[in-house]
């Protein structure tokens, strides 16, 4: 092939190329928004793109705005304020972290849990770090602090199994419902689970 | 023209053994010739680089050669374990329950169903009177979600961890989905 007819080759796909990352960027989902919201979210869905940001939760926040009829400047603000939270949280726990795990991450920073727990948790843990995270933040929704919860969930985070991370937290949440001071709860539990996971004399 | 017999292979073979006269100017004149030709216009670097990449190519390989290539892959699978078990998402039906004893339609919404009203509506389960389910497949991940009562009343799950992450006031709940 020479290289006259190979230019306008490599110009068709360059074309295709743009058109597509452009249809990509205006997901077709968006629709349901009001079109000045549609083209500021489309935007920042954009960007997140090209920051390498997973585009998925940001879509999912307007549409939960769009479906709750919210104005369209708090579901661009919600947007926004989702982007910079997966942007931190990918900060902290690197840029090989699943989608999974940026979404989880931004929950527990919006919680109060501070990066450098997340940095210690992605540092001591080899499973991956979803349900941890998610469950620090459900703790801190059930109205443990956010430094008991994050003490919590980094003492078991290393040697647990997700289902027992969760069910720490159903426990802790029971505990909480029946009564018990949120802090106490979660300190009760988590020394509960430190003798079950210690052999002791029988 | 011949005399038969021997005489005239002998003759043959005498006139075919016999030199040729070559012109001594012939050489000079192909060379003229071949001069004169036109030039083929040299393809470029990228085409021929096109040429190269998309040509079909016959590879040839012994019994003993694939059996090194097999051995290769085999070592490699085995040094890099993550290749050889790609961690495949663990997909778990999810059941959710709203008792709701007012209630005419139930739908749930959320990160998993585009937060839209129409994509899973609860159904009543029979015999309760009151009590609206609907099973979801989720792979492993945090999800948000809330109940859509009679199409208009959003009620968080009063089972599940709220999420603290509500932008848009009416409430909404997370469930977690494990992976091991």
């Amino acid at each position: 092939m020479t290289a006259r007819r190979l230019l306008p080759a490599l110009a068709v796909g360059l074309v295709a190329t743009l058109l597509a990352r452009r249809a990509a960027a205006q997901d077709p989902r968006l629709a349901r928004l009001e079109p000045g919201t549609r083209a500021l979210v489309a935007a920042l869905v954009d960007s997140a793109r090209a920051a390498g940001l997973p585009a998925e939760p940001l879509v999912q926040r307007a549409l939960e705005g769009a479906t709750k009829r919210a104005p369209g400047d708090r579901i661009v603000a919600a947007v926004r304020r989702l982007g910079a939270d997966l942007g931190r949280a990918r900060e902290i726990l690197g840029s090989a972290a699943s989608l999974a795990e940026l979404e989880a991450g931004a929950a527990a920073l919006r919680a109060g849990a501070a990066p450098a727990v997340l940095a210690e948790l992605r540092r001591t843990r080899r499973q991956p770090l979803t349900v941890p995270l998610a469950v620090l933040a459900d703790l801190v929704a059930s109205g443990v602090p956010a430094d008991s919860a994050a003490t919590a969930v980094l003492a078991l985070a290393a040697t647990a199994r997700d289902a027992d991370l969760v069910e720490f937290r159903r426990a802790v949440e029971r505990d909480i419902a029946l009564g018990a001071p949120p802090a106490a709860a979660a300190s009760v539990r988590l020394n509960a689970a430190a003798r079950e996971a210690r052999p002791g004399p029988p | 023209m011949f005399e038969g017999g021997r005489d005239v292979v002998d003759q043959i073979v005498a006139r075919l053994r016999r030199p040729v006269r070559i012109d001594p100017s012939l050489d000079a004149r192909v060379m003229e010739r071949i001069a004169a030709l036109a030039t083929p216009r040299r393809a470029s670097s990228l085409a021929a680089a096109w040429r190269w990449l998309t040509e079909p190519r016959h590879v040839a390989l012994s019994p003993l050669g694939g059996l090194a290539v097999a051995a290769g892959l085999v070592a490699l699978a085995l040094l890099f374990p993550t290749l050889a078990r790609r961690p495949s998402p663990t997909i778990r039906d999810l059941q959710f329950v709203l008792v709701a004893p007012q209630a005419t339609t139930v739908s749930l919404i959320g990160d998993f169903n585009d937060w839209d009203a129409a994509r899973t509506p609860m159904r009543l389960a029979r015999g309760s009177g009151a009590e609206w389910t609907a099973v979801v497949p989720l792979s492993p991940g945090r999800y948000r979600y809330a109940f859509l009562v009679n199409g208009s009343l959003w009620l968080a799950d009063p089972a599940a961890p709220a999420a603290l992450d509500n932008d848009y006031g009416d409430g909404s709940s997370v469930v977690t989905v494990a992976g091991s």
